[in-house]
C-alpha cells in the first residue's frame, strides 16, 4: 500500500448501493465516462448479470455489489475488448479479484484498457453459487446482511481466506466502504481516477487512516486465516495419492478452465488434437496397470492446468462454484498459487506494467544455468 | 425365442463373473466398465485389461460420471481397434454412441456392448452428498418391482426408453425379483452367444419379463407428462437468463460433438462496436452476448440426436431444468421425423437423406 494515498467521501447515507448509484448518474451525467458495466439484475429473472448501462433509469437493477459471481468480471471485459477497443469510454465496477484478473488478462493480450476505468470496491466476498440456484431469494436476504457487517460466515470458502479484498493496485478508482458510517471513500489510483474526482469537484483528503487501519487490520487477520487454510489443506491434498483422491470425482468437463478468467487459450492443449490418442495407446497403457481411467489424464488436466495458470490465479473462486461435483478447485489452486507467486516475488494484478515473470527473459538467467552446468558435481551447494 | 444366459448368483456379481470369463478365457483384451477408482466414493468408467481389476468393477452402479458413448467415441475416434473390446453401458449410452456413429465420431467394431433395462442413474450431485453405496439396497428394490425411485435423476423418471436397443447381451433388471440371487442375461446376437461358450451357467429360451416393463413404461409416461408440462410455457429468457456462460452442458452432453462449438469460434467473438449499437439501441446490453441464442442454437443442433441422458441437467451450475428442456425439443423434433435417437445403427439421420420428391414439394 503507498503511504501517500488520498481518499474523498461521498454521501452514501442510502447506503453502499445507493451511495453507489448516486456516485455513477453524477459521474455519467459530468460525462466522466460514457456507459458503466456493472452487475445487474436482469429484469426478466431472478438472476445477475454484467451489463454495460448508459441509459440512466437502467441503473434501478444495478447492484454494484451482488451476491453472486456469475461470469468473472474480467472475463466480461474480454468479452467486450479482446478485439480491440471501442469509442466509449466505460467504467467497469468489479470486485478485487475481478479486477486483479483483468490485469492479469491485459498482460496476456486479452483485455484492451485503453477505454476502461477499472474501480473496486471493498468486497464481503460472494455466495456460493450453488446456494443462490436452489434458493434465490434467501441467498439475496443472506447477502443484504453480509453487506452491512463485512466479515461472516457463509461466503465461499475462498473468499473467507482472501486477503486482497480491498485496492489492490491495478485499479484506477478504489470504493473504500469498510468502517465508513454514511459514506463512501472514494481513493484514486491512477489519471484515470483522480480526473474523475476533479470533473465531480471532489477534493482528495490526505486522512484516510481510519479506513486503512481497519483494511490492514483484516487483512492481518485473513492472510493468518489463509495461511491456516493451506497449511491444513496441504495437508490433506500433497502427494500424489491425495490429489488422486481430491479429484477423484472429477467428470473431466474442464467447467473450472472454461468459467476461468485467466484460462484465456482459444483451444486447451487437453480438448485438441494432443490429447486424442489412436485406441491402441489406451490399451497399452491400460495394460501396464491393469486398467485406465476413461477419460484418460483426468488428474493430468488439473496439474496442466496449475502449471499453465497458477502464476496468475487470483483465487476468485470461479472454477470451484462450477465444479458440477463440488472438488475444491479454487481452494488447491490458490494453495499452489500462492506458492508459485511467492518464488517470483509476484501479485497477480498488482499492477498492469509489472511483467509476468515466464514473459521476461533476463540475459543473466542464462548465466546463471551455465554456471550451475558448470558446477554440477557439487550438490551441498543447491 | 431369445436365449438367457442363467447365473446363480446376483445380478452385478453375475456381470462381474461374464466379464472376467471373457477376459480370462476368450479374445477379449479389454473391458469398458463403471469401477471404484478411489476408496472415497470416486465411480468412473475404466478400460480394465487385468481380471484382478475386475475385483473394483461396478457395470450396473447407478451413476453416470460421464456418458459413456463419448467416452468411446473419444477412444475410437482416430482409429477402430483390431482387438476385441467388451463394453457395459446403460441404453442411453448405448445410443448415444450409435448416434455419434452415425455422425463419424468413432467405430464399433471388435466392439461387444453388454447393457441391461435400466433403473435410472442417482444425479452427481447425490454422489458427492451421500454415499450411493448405502442406498443400493433401495434402488434395487425399488428396479425389482418396476417401480420408479424419485431420487434418481428426473430425466431416467420419464424415461421410457430403458431397454436397450443394440445391445450383444441384456442384463435383465426390471422386474427381475431375484436380482440378489439370479442373474439373467440375454443373448441378443449370435456373437453373444458365441462368446458365451463355456461359461458355467444356464441357458435357455425365454422372453424378457414384459408386463414388469410395460408397467415401468407406463408409470414412467406418467412422470415424462408430469416433467413436459413443468416445461409447457416456458419463458426462455427467464430460465436461460440464469445461464452463466460455462458450457457444462455443451462439454458433456454426448450429441454435442462439434470440435469447435460456433459459440466459441470467432464469429462470435463480437467486436467492442457490436455492444456499443446495442447499448446506442437499448440503453444496456448484457456482456456477454448470446446468452439465450447460444441455448436456442443448441436445442436446434442436438435434438435430433439427444438421447435424454440428462448429464446436462446434472452439471448446470445454476439449475436450468435442461434435461425437462431437451426431452421436450427432442421429443418433438424426433416425432416429427418418426425418429428415435439411438434405435438403430442404420437407421440414418433424417436430416443427412435427401429425396427429390422433398424438392418438389417447395416448389
Amino acid at each position: 500500500m503507498s503511504d501517500n494515498k488520498q481518499g474523498a467521501t461521498f454521501p452514501a447515507e442510502g447506503g453502499v448501493r445507493e451511495g453507489s448509484l448516486d456516485f455513477i448518474r453524477q459521474a455519467l451525467s459530468q460525462g466522466c465516462f460514457d456507459a458503466v458495466l456493472i452487475p445487474a439484475k436482469m429484469p426478466l429473472s431472478d438472476s445477475f448479470a454484467y451489463a454495460l448501462i448508459e441509459d440512466e433509469s437502467l441503473l434501478k437493477d444495478a447492484y454494484p455489489l451482488c451476491p453472486i459471481m456469475t461470469v468473472q468480471g474480467a472475463r466480461v471485459i474480454s468479452a467486450l475488448t479482446r478485439r480491440g477497443k471501442g469509442k466509449k469510454v466505460l467504467s467497469a465496477w468489479l470486485r478485487p479479484c475481478e479486477v486483479r484478473a483483468t490485469v492479469e488478462l491485459s498482460k496476456l493480450g486479452q483485455i484492451n484498457l485503453e477505454n476502461i476505468i477499472l474501480i473496486s470496491i471493498d468486497c464481503p466476498g460472494v455466495l456460493p453459487l450453488a446456494d443462490w440456484a436452489k434458493e434465490p431469494e434467501k441467498t439475496e436476504s443472506a447477502f443484504s446482511e453480509l453487506v452491512k457487517g463485512i466479515d461472516i460466515e457463509g461466503v465461499r470458502p475462498i473468499c473467507q481466506i482472501c486477503d486482497k479484498f480491498s485496492a489492490t493496485g491495478g485499479e484506477d478508482l478504489h470504493i473504500g466502504t469498510i468502517g465508513m458510517q454514511d459514506s463512501l471513500l472514494l481513493i484514486p489510483n491512477s489519471p484515470k481516477g483522480r480526473s474523475i474526482l476533479d470533473n465531480l469537484g471532489l477534493q482528495a483528503a490526505p486522512d484516510i487512516s481510519d479506513w486503512q487501519s481497519q483494511v490492514d487490520a483484516l487483512t492481518a487477520d485473513r492472510k493468518k486465516k489463509r495461511e491456516q487454510a493451506h497449511k491444513e489443506l496441504e495437508s490433506r491434498a500433497k502427494g500424489l495419492d491425495n490429489l488422486l483422491h481430491t479429484f477423484s470425482t472429477c467428470i473431466n468437463c474442464h467447467n473450472c478452465m472454461r468459467v476461468c478468467p485467466i484460462c484465456y487459450c482459444r483451444q486447451c492443449f487437453f480438448d485438441s488434437d494432443n490429447s486424442k490418442f489412436p485406441f491402441e495407446d489406451y490399451l497399452v497403457r491400460a495394460e501396464a496397470a491393469g486398467g485406465l481411467r476413461l477419460p484418460p489424464e483426468t488428474l493430468l488436466f488439473h496439474i496442466g492446468r496449475m502449471l499453465h495458470m497458477s502464476l496468475s490465479c487470483v483465487s476468485c473462486g470461479a472454477c470451484e462454484d462450477a465444479c458440477p461435483t463440488s472438488i475444491p478447485v479454487a481452494q488447491v489452486f490458490s494453495l499452489v498459487g500462492s506458492k508459485n507467486q511467492k518464488a517470483f516475488d509476484y501479485v497477480p494484478g498488482r499492477s498492469a506494467d509489472e511483467p509476468l515473470p515466464l514473459r521476461v527473459y533476463q540475459d543473466r538467467e542464462f548465466e546463471e544455468v551455465e554456471q550451475s552446468g558448470a558446477r554440477a558435481p557439487a550438490p551441498e551447494e543447491t | 425365442m431369445p436365449k438367457v444366459l442363467r447365473l446363480n448368483q446376483g445380478a452385478e456379481e453375475g456381470v462381474k463373473e461374464l466379464l472376467k470369463f471373457l477376459l480370462e478365457s476368450g479374445d477379449t483384451r479389454g473391458v469398458l466398465t463403471l469401477t471404484k477408482v478411489d476408496e472415497g466414493g470416486g465411480v468412473a468408467y475404466s478400460l480394465v485389461t487385468d481380471p484382478k481389476v475386475l475385483e473394483d468393477a461396478l457395470p450396473l452402479f447407478p451413476l453416470m460420471p460421464v456418458n459413456a458413448g463419448k467416452v468411446l467415441s473419444r477412444i475410437t475416434l482416430i482409429e477402430p481397434t483390431d482387438k476385441p473390446i467388451v463394453a457395459v453401458m446403460k441404453p442411453c449410452e448405448l445410443r448415444a454412441f450409435a448416434e455419434l456413429l452415425k455422425r463419424s465420431q468413432g467405430s464399433l467394431e471388435n466392439f461387444l456392448f453388454i447393457s441391461s433395462t435400466c433403473g435410472g442413474v442417482y444425479p452427481l450431485k447425490t454422489a458427492i452428498s451421500e454415499n450411493i453405496g448405502e442406498k443400493l439396497p433401495q434402488y434395487w428394490d425399488a428396479v425389482k418391482k418396476g417401480e420408479i425411485l424419485p431420487e434418481v435423476r428426473r430425466n431416467c423418471t420419464a424415461c421410457t426408453q430403458f431397454i436397450p436397443y443394440t445391445a450383444d447381451m441384456t442384463v435383465a433388471l426390471i422386474g427381475n425379483s431375484d436380482i440378489e440371487k439370479q442373474c439373467e442375461i440375454y443373448l441378443n446376437t449370435s456373437k453373444a452367444e458365441e462368446v458365451v461358450t463355456g461359461m458355467t451357467g444356464e441357458v435357455s429360451e425365454q422372453e424378457l419379463n414384459t408386463e414388469a416393463l410395460e408397467t415401468l413404461r407406463s408409470r414412467r409416461k406418467v412422470q415424462k407428462d408430469k416433467l413436459l408440462d413443468e416445461v409447457k410455457d416456458l419463458d426462455m429468457e427467464k430460465v436461460f437468463g440464469k445461464c452463466i456462460g460455462c458450457r457444462a452442458c455443451s462439454k458433456v452432453c454426448p450429441a454435442c460433438y462439434c470440435h469447435l462449438c460456433f459459440f466459441e469460434s470467432p464469429t462470435s467473438e463480437h467486436r467492442a462496436l457490436d455492444y456499443e449499437r446495442e447499448l446506442s439501441k437499448n440503453g444496456g446490453v448484457r456482456v456477454p452476448l448470446d446468452t439465450i441464442f447460444y441455448h436456442l442454437v443448441r436445442l436446434f443442433h442436438v435434438s435430433l440426436s439427444c438421447v435424454g441422458c440428462g448429464q446436462c441437467n446434472d452439471v448446470c451450475p445454476v439449475n436450468i431444468p435442461l434435461g425437462a428442456v431437451a426431452l421436450k425439443t427432442a421429443g418433438a423434433v424426433q416425432e416429427a421425423f418418426d425418429y428415435v435417437a439411438g434405435r438403430s445403427i442404420e437407421e440414418e439421420l433424417p436430416i443427412t437423406i435427401f429425396k427429390p420428391e422433398e424438392f418438389a414439394g417447395v416448389e
